[in-house]
Order: structure tokens, then sequence, then C-alpha cells
């Protein structure tokens, strides 16, 4: 008899405590957010098959990263590392990780997983577009015990651990160890799990992905809807049109639909400093451009100073636009004196029509020059070309015949191979994209193993070429910060300096919101593609717009 | 009337292996897909590592070679963006595709059928050159303009209709008149020259002599040879109904082999791009050689032609 | 039957003037921009002025002007890419009709061929090759409408090919090229004539649609079929960008059309089915 009580006991009591207890941590959750883009690039939900990171947004509501973000300011921050350390002798970095990450099975987060997922990033089938580099740079990866993992790298590797948060790649995107093991790659495709918020449904090939929100609280933010939905919409009209109908929540777009969204009274919102528009010389260093007028630093000069960038700004991106930093740099930047070279760019970058005219008076060209003008928009950018038309129109003002050839990207792709005929002699549009170490960035412009190979080449390499390497190579393994900061000033203004490659704008990204069907949230600075922004948003029952 | 048959087949196969290879020669001269799959910061050892993992090195004719051997078998290789059979990424497009354009070609004939008649009963007078003018502003407006003016009006502004996606029979209308409208005029003209055609036969002057209403007349003689050139003649709207898909896929946000088309010659995806092409011909083949047996059947003196 | 078809004719006349003297018909240049005067709408709304008739587009190029310089590439597009693929056409449908034989089987796998292949993929893949450009875009376009007028042409040479003046010409002994030009060709200019001006609305929308994919004319080459793509996203802030190049692909098509249809009346009511 006693025994039956208190089993009736126990289980109302649990029953009660069920009750209250739920309501208590369980999130409250409402509703489906639904979001218009314009790629879901190859769709899928596997890491290792993407290899532009800006693809990664479709696996960020389900895949936590090493690290992440700040998100404030931009940039590197903590993900599912909380801290990182590098060794006294420089090469190995200590990540120690949260110990309450589940993945959706409800397994638990373990060092073996981020020693796993990094290994698989690396591995022969692996699309990741730096797998090759992680190869050479990882020597070992060791699991020090289930929530610390160190990773031992080739040399110096100062920046490494940035390389691994979502704001810069997506190569440290965690992968669940015993799921994998145990039902195969395959079935881990089609129904893939991870440690993010959302939890992976369905994914319906050229139309959508259905994600479910996890009913736990999420260190990255526990989702205020229940459900999110990313719809593919190529067309830019037909996006704004969704969220005016409210079809959809919220809409990437150019800046060209900006006035069309506020037309339909819907929010603008801009992700500040997501890209740099820049425009750069190519080849100059080849013996047949040695008398080419661009090789004169005043010309190259005279045609920054003859762009009016506040106009652009205004009229071409319609106000949604910043003045730039220097070359690939941006304020949530690493290493850098932002202070400074935001003062710098005020003055160098200035508009300035009469001293432009002067120097190419100066330097021999006061009836201009032939140059050719190379113009393409890359992917996620498309008013790249409206701003290559504007700048060109610039140059022309002050005498400069200009011959613009309009390239669409992947054609454009191909022109700076070998010895990049096309492009050689003359000046290109490109940009940079909004990440936290420059320093890379340089390495992909100026080094002479690299892409660009603005400066010079294997066999070609004098003057500034061999500056840049020098100090370039000073800083890439200086472990204190307040020399490295002072190196990569020096790299930033011998770059600056020689307007090899010169900054015309900061641009943003832009999303339609409808404000009826979602609350009042902040961007993340330089994250463009909202993948780490979903759990963020609020339902507009619950904070309204001003 | 096997013989046919089996000229036909023949020469099907043989156009086959004509598209076949120009697309694969004309895909590869676009780029290189690897270029489209990177960041713009990638470097040279990036790219050969992709390229290594994505089996393109190797000469062409070698590629060319692998590839038809696997397309006998049904093996079209594997879409580079997507990482899976190129034959089931299409296939799992196609029905939605499929659903769109007979709709859109039934739309035009519905709307072209009166317009014809119209015009050929009333030949010269003012009906006629309204009529013509009415199906002749389906091919004067760009179809992506029209949609996108379409969802603008009934979507935006009126709410009556959604803009864009697959869904309920809703979602139809607005592409299906897209689509469907520069086919009228086409469809339109042949209608009322072969209406005209018979109108002047014999057999409907007799019909007439006879009493027959002239109701009856039209629709029970008239109409019916009147819609077989649409029949014979509709592999030359084929070419226009294919951009017309690809646009107003892409307006819609229709996933539908049109906007993976054009998405595959973006991305220079070869073996996605080989696969819709082939396997468009062959939709297309099947479908001509179905008519023209049909027509054969019908009409004897055309199976030596 | 001095019944001219006025109307198309004025049209078409109007829009050949505009071609010809734009630049005398306005002091702007179409390529030369001024983003302070951008996105000012015609003169007869509120923010627009006479200064800008029909107001301005995103760069603050007069948009009266473009249409004006739009109609002379429009002109030139369409002529071009008629002559290269109706020429083409031409001369596949006349050697394929009166030759016969093994060359007619070959060339009609090749129409089959061209009908079975998407065009617009052609058109495309053309685009993305070679770069946008003029010349890209007539061969693009002459790929798309050879085969129709290649088709059409052969079957016109079919029937023509048995009667009496032909064989005449055999028998004085004159050879298959020279019957084939001085005999056939001039009998299927009328054919030729019709298709041309009945395809002159096709060209034009296509150009307009490859300017939507990315693959016409490259900006800042003004363009009616551009300036159309360029404003499909603003039909709400500025109509005027894509509503008045689209109203003039419009009216001009359907003027070619209807002229079309009369010259054929005229020419030979027996080719009804075109």
């Amino acid at each position: 008899m006693k025994n039956h009580r208190s089993k009736i006991v126990y289980l109302l009591s649990l029953l009660i405590a069920a009750f209250v207890w739920t309501p208590l941590w369980a999130a409250d959750q409402k509703g489906t957010l639904i979001v218009a883009l314009e790629s879901l690039g190859g769709q899928s939900m596997d890491p290792i098959q993407e290899g532009r990171p800006t693809n990664a947004h479709i696996q960020a509501p389900v895949f936590d990263s090493l690290l992440g973000y700040n998100y404030e300011k931009g940039g590197v921050g903590q993900g599912v590392a909380t801290s990182w350390v590098l060794s006294d002798d420089g090469l190995s970095w200590t990540f120690h990780l949260r110990k309450d990450v589940k993945w959706h099975n409800g397994d638990l987060l373990t060092a073996h997983d981020v020693k796993f997922s990094l290994e698989r990033t690396m591995s022969k089938g692996s699309l990741s577009s730096r797998r090759a580099q992680l190869r050479r740079n990882v020597t070992k990866i060791e699991v020090v015990d289930d929530y610390t993992v160190r990773i031992f790298t080739k040399g110096v590797q100062v920046h490494f651990p940035s390389g691994l948060s979502r704001s810069v790649f997506q190569e440290g995107q965690l992968m669940p160890k015993k799921y994998i093991e145990k039902v195969g790659e395959a079935e881990f495709r089609k129904h893939p799990i991870g440690s993010g918020p959302w939890k992976f449904v369905r994914s319906v090939p050229g139309d959508l992905i259905e994600y479910e929100a996890v009913d736990y609280p999420h260190w990255r933010g526990t989702p205020k809807y229940k459900k999110l939905l990313i719809l593919l919409v190529p067309e830019e009209s037909t996006r704004v049109s969704m969220v005016r109908t409210g079809e959809a929540a919220i809409a990437s777009i150019s800046p060209e639909a900006i006035q069309e969204a506020k037309a339909g009274d819907l929010k603008v919102m801009s992700v500040p400093a997501t890209m740099q528009a820049i425009f750069q010389f190519w080849g100059l260093y080849q013996p047949q451009f040695k008398d080419s007028p661009l090789n004169d630093v005043r010309v190259r000069e005279a045609l920054s100073l003859a762009i009016d960038r506040q106009q652009i700004i205004d009229h071409v991106m319609y106000g949604q636009a910043s003045w730039p930093m220097p070359f690939a740099s941006f304020g949530y930047s690493v290493d850098m004196d932002a202070e400074r070279w935001m003062q710098w760019s005020r003055h160098a970058l200035r508009y300035d029509p009469g001293r432009a005219k002067q120097l190419l008076a100066e330097a021999g060209y006061a009836n201009g020059f032939e140059l050719n003008f190379a113009n393409t928009a890359l992917p996620g950018t498309p008013y790249m070309t409206h701003i290559g038309i504007a700048v060109a129109d610039f140059w022309n003002k002050i005498g400069v015949k200009v011959k613009l050839t309009n390239y669409e990207w992947g054609a454009f792709r191909t022109l700076n191979r070998g010895d990049q005929k096309k492009l050689a002699g003359g000046a290109s549009m490109f940009r940079t994209a909004g990440r936290p170490v420059a320093m890379s960035r340089y390495n992909v412009a100026f080094g002479v193993k690299s892409p660009h190979r603005l400066l010079g080449n294997e066999e070609i390499c004098t003057g500034i070429c061999q500056s840049y390497k020098k100090l370039y190579a000073m800083q890439v393994t200086q472990q204190n910060p307040v020399k490295r900061t002072a190196m990569t000033n020096a790299v930033m203004g011998l770059i600056a300096e020689s307007w090899l490659a010169v900054p015309i704008l900061e641009g943003m990204g832009y999303w339609a919101i409808n404000p009826k069907l979602v609350g009042a949230f902040k961007p993340i600075p330089g994250r463009h593609e909202f993948g780490d922004v979903f759990e963020r948003i609020p339902r507009p029952d619950q904070k309204a717009w001003q | 009337m096997q013989g046919y048959i089996v000229r036909r087949l023949l020469q099907g196969v043989v156009l086959l292996v004509i598209v076949t290879t120009i697309v694969f020669a004309v895909g590869r001269l676009t780029g290189n897909p690897v270029d489209l799959l990177l960041p713009e910061e990638a470097s040279e050892e990036e790219r050969q590592a992709m390229i290594e993992t994505l089996g393109l090195d190797g000469p062409v004719l070698e590629q060319f070679v692998v590839f038809i051997k696997g397309a006998v078998q049904g093996d079209l290789g594997v879409s580079i963006r997507y990482r899976q059979p190129a034959v089931d990424v299409f296939f799992s497009r196609l029905p939605n595709t499929l659903l769109l354009m007979p709709a859109a070609m039934l739309l035009a004939v519905f709307m072209a059928i009166p317009l014809g008649i119209l015009s050929a009963l009333r030949r010269g007078r003012l009906t006629d050159r309204v009529s013509g003018t009415i199906a002749v502003l389906g091919i004067a407006t760009p179809n992506f303009w029209l949609g996108i003016l379409l969802i603008y009006v009934f979507s935006v502004q009126l709410g009556w209709l959604p803009s864009s996606r697959m869904g309920d029979w809703s979602h139809y209308v607005l592409p299906t008149i897209t689509l469907g409208t520069f086919l009228v005029a086409g469809f339109m003209r042949l209608i009322r020259s072969s209406m005209l055609d018979i109108l002047d036969s014999e057999f409907v002057k007799l019909a007439r002599i006879k009493g027959v209403t002239e109701m009856k007349v039209v629709w029970k003689h008239c109409l019916r040879n009147a819609l077989i050139p649409v029949l014979t003649l509709w592999g030359v709207f084929m070419g226009g109904l294919v951009t017309g898909t690809i646009v107003t896929e892409t307006v819609f946000a229709w996933p539908g082999v049109g906007r993976l088309t054009y998405e595959a010659v973006i991305f220079r995806d070869y073996p996605l791009l080989q696969a819709v092409v082939i396997m468009d011909a062959v939709l297309i083949l099947a479908i001509n050689l179905v008519v023209d047996i049909l027509y054969a059947y019908v009409d004897p003196r055309i199976r030596f032609t | 039957m001095r019944k001219l078809p006025w109307v198309s004719m004025f049209i078409i006349g109007g829009m050949v003037f505009a071609a010809i003297f734009a630049p005398y018909l306005t002091p702007y240049s179409p390529i030369d921009q001024s983003l302070p005067d951008k996105l000012l709408p015609p003169f007869w709304e509120a923010k627009g002025s006479t200064k800008y008739i029909l107001g301005t587009d995103i760069f603050g190029r007069d948009v009266l002007t473009r249409l004006l310089y739009g109609a002379r590439v429009s002109l030139i597009v369409t002529g071009l890419s008629l002559l290269f693929g109706g020429g083409v056409g031409l001369a596949i449908g006349i050697a394929s009709g009166y030759i016969g034989g093994r060359l007619d089987s070959l060339l009609m796998r090749l129409v089959d061929a061209a009908f079975t292949f998407p065009a617009i993929l052609f058109a495309l893949l053309l685009a993305v090759t070679m770069g946008q450009g003029l010349d890209t875009l007539v061969i693009a376009i002459g790929l798309l409408l050879w085969a129709g007028f290649a088709r059409i042409i052969r079957g016109e040479v079919l029937a023509l090919k048995q009667r009496d003046f032909v064989a005449l010409a055999k028998v004085h002994g004159c050879s298959e090229l020279r019957i084939m030009v001085t005999h056939i060709l001039p009998n299927v200019m009328n054919t030729f004539m019709v298709l041309i001006t009945l395809n002159v609305g096709a060209v034009i929308v296509a150009e307009a649609s490859l300017s939507f994919l990315g693959a016409g004319i490259p900006p800042p080459t003004p363009s009616w079929g551009l300036m159309v793509a360029e404003g499909r996203g603003k039909i709400s802030s500025a109509w005027w960008l894509s509503l008045l190049p689209g109203i003039a692909i419009t009216l001009v098509v359907l003027t070619f059309n209807l002229f079309g249809d009369w010259l054929r009346d005229r020419l030979d009511p027996k080719l009804r089915q075109l």
C-alpha cells in the first residue's frame, strides 16, 4: 500500500514539475521565418561539399563552427571554442571548448568531433576551398581531453584560428563523428545533423531548404521562430515583390532595389563592411610595360584623385556605402591601427581633379592616354559593374581615354591565369571580401606566387615586390601583437603609397525586410550572408521596429 | 510503316550524336567550373586541388570517350555543382517544367482558336485586324517584362495571386500567361490560314448548300483540320518555348529545367549542361517521332519523303 | 488596291529617322553620366523638368536620348542578325532544296539539330565564351534564325524545281549554280522578304531576353532591350525606365508584323501559312 501511494506521489510531482519546468527553459517559439535568397549554392548540407564560403549560409543554421563572431563589431569571436592559446614556441594552438554543446541526436560535442571534422575537411574527397592550405599548415591534431584540442602547425601560424571562424572561411564547421561513422557519408548527406540552433528538415532541389528550431537554449541564440525556410528566388524584383506581399519576411537585395523596397514600405537593412570595391592594375612589372603611363606612380595617384567617391556612394549606391579604409581593411580588421588609417584614407582618397590633372601633366600626359579597363561583377555584388562605369566616366573627365570591356564573372576568372595577357598593362574592377585578417588578402594580391601577382612573379620581382616580400615575411610569424601591428601597418603603408590596388568604397549587404513579419534586429558587421543571424531575429510581437 | 519508324529512329540517333558532340565541345570552351566554385582569393594550388578532386584533369578527348561510354549506359556524369548524378538532378526538376509547358500551350491554343476563327470568318475586316493585333501583342512584349508586370499588378498591388514559386492552382496562373502569350500569335496565324483554306474547300461549300448551320460548319469540319498544322509545326515553336521557359522560371522562381539550364551555363557545370541538352533532345525527338508517326498514319504520302 | 499601310510605314519611318538622326535630335550623350540628376521622372510628374523630357536613368542619362540612340542599336542588331541568319538560311535552303540528294539530307539533319538544340543556350554559351558585344549578339541571334529560314525556303524551292522555266534552263545547259542564282533566287525573294519583316519583331524581343539573361548588348551602350532589362526592378519607384522602352518595343514589333502581313498579302497571298 505505502509503495503504491508513494509511487503516485512521485509520478504526480514529476508531472507537476514538467508543467512548471518546461515553460521555464523551453523556448518561446512560434511561426515560420521565411527568407528569400538569390542562390543556395550547390544546395549541399555537407560542409565538405561546398567550396565557396558565401554559400555556407545554408549550412550555418545547422552547423556550429570552432570559432564564431564578435556580434557587435564583426570579425572573429567565440565559437564552440571559448578561448584559444598559442604555445610558447608558436607551433601549436590549444582550443578550449564549451561543455554544454549537443548534437541534434542528443550526443555531446567533444574534442573528438573537432579532430574528426578538421580531418574530414582536409580529406581527399573534400571540396573545401582551403583544403590544400590546411593540409600544408596542419601537422597534427591532438585530443588533450574531452574539451581541449591542440593543433600543431607547420611553422608559426599567427592567424591560424581565424581561418576556423565563419567570419573568414567555412572550414571550421563541426560535424558529428559518431553519427557519421555509424550511418556513413551518404546517409549523413541525406539526413545531416549538426550542433547548431536549427535542425535540418528537408531540402527541395532548386526551391527551398527547411529547418526547425531546437527546443533547448542554444549558445548562439535560441531561435524565436519554430521554423526557418530559405527560398531560392533568383530574380531580384520577384524577391522584393515577395516581401511586399508577405510571402517572405526578408530578402537579399542589391542597392538598385533599395528605393523600390522603400516604395513598398519595407525596411532596408544594410550590413556594414561586407566588401570593398577596388580597382587594380595588372602585370605592370612585365618588361613590355616599362614605358607605360601606368608605371608612373603619379599617374596612378591621379587616377585615384579623379574619382569622386562620395558621389558614387551617394548616387550609385544610394547612400548605402561607406568611405573605404586602405586595401582589404575594415573597422574590425586585426593588427591594425584603425583610427590612423581612417584618417589617412579620408585625405588620400579624396576627390581632387585639379591635382589629378596636375599630376598627369607632371608625368607628361597632359593630353591623357589610353587605358584598358576590365569591368566585372563578382557573385553577390552585381553593382560592381555600375561602380566600374562610374569610375570610367570620372577618368574620361580628366582626359584619360578609357576602353571599357565588360566580362561576365566566369569569363573574367580565366583571365588572371598564366601571363594574364588580356589584363596586363591595364586596370580592372575587383573586390575584397569583409574578413578580419587583412594580410592574407594582401598575399592573394601581392605575393609572387599569388593568384593576382600584381607586384611581380617568380621570375621578375624587383623594387616594391622585394620590399613587400620582406615585410610580409616578417609579420606573418610575429607572435608579439605590438610588433605584428607595426609590421602590418608597414605593409599597408607600402601598398597604399604604391596606388596599385586602390579602394573605391566600402560596400554593404542589403536586405529588404517586412516589418510586420519580423522584429527589429541588428546585423553582424561583415556578415552579408545572414547565416548566423537567423537565431538572433525576434518576432514582431517581441520587438517592434522604431 | 515499320521501315519508316526505323529510319526515323536512326536519324534520331544521328542527331543525338551531333548534339552531344556540339554541347561537349562548346561547353568546355566556355571556361572551367572550378573558377566558379572557388572564392576569389583561391590560389593556383587550391585550384589544382579542386580540379583533381572533380576529375577535370586529363585530355579532353579522353574525357569525351569516358563520357560516351557512360552515356550509352544512361550515366551522364556527376553534376559539378550539385555533386549528384546529372540525370538525377535533371529528372528532379523535369516534372515542374512539364507542369508548366503544356499549361502554357493549352492556354495559347484556347486563346488562339477564337481569334483565329474570327479572323478567318471576317477576313479583311476590322475584326480580322484587331484579332491579329491582339495576337501579336503576345510576341511584341518581352516575356520577362510581361511576367514582372503581371506580378506587380496582380500580386503586389491587387494581392489576388501569389507572386512566385510552385504551389496550388493559383501559383500557375501568372507563369502560364507569361509563357503562353507569345505562342498565341503563331497559333492564331496557323489556324486562320488553314481555316481559310478549308472554308474555300468543296466539301464545306457542299455542307453550306445542304443547309448545315454556320456554327456546325465551323466546328465540325473546319476546326479539327485547322489544328493539324499547329501540331506539325510545333517544332518551330519549341525554340521559343525553351527560351520562354528559362526566362519564366527565373522570374517566377519555378524550380524547373529551364532555370537549371541557365545555371549550368553560368556555372560551367559541363555534366549538367550535357545532361540537360541531351535529355531535352531525346524528349523533343521522341515527341517529334510520335507526331510524325501519327501524321504518317493519317497521310500515307509523306511516308516516302 | 493602292491601300498602303500608311500607319505602319509612318512608324517604321519614324524609327529609322530617329536612328539615323539621333545625334541631331538631342543635345545629350547617351552614355555620359550625370549622377546628381539621376532618376528624375518625366516632365509631367512633380519632380520632373523639361530639361529631361522623359526623365533620367540611374546614371543621370536622359531617357529620351537613350531611346533615340537605342533605336539605332536595335536597328543595327536586327539588320545584321537578319542578314546573317536569314542569308545563311536562304543559301542553305536554296542549295538543299535544289541540289537535293545527300547534300539535302545532311543539311536537313543540321536543321533538325538546330531545332533540337535550344538556340538560346547557344546564345548564352557564345556570350560567356566570347564576351558580350555586338558581334556575339549578331552571331547568337543569327543562329536562332537560320534554321527556320532554311526550312521554309527549302519548301519553296522544292515546289519551284518542278516549274517549266527551270527545266528550260537545264535544257539550255545552265550550270546548277547559275540556275540557283539567276532563276531560283529571285523567285524566293518574296518569301524571303516576308520572312525578314515578320522576324524583325522576334529579333528585337530576343535581344531583350538575352539582355535580361546577361548575354545581350553590354552596358553602357543603350538598347531598348537592355533598358527594359535594367529598369525592370523599379516598377514602383521609377516606372519610366522600363515602361517607355517597353512600349517602344511593343509598338515597333507590332508595326513590323502588320507591315509584314500586308507585304505577304500583297506579294503572294498563297504564302498565308507564314
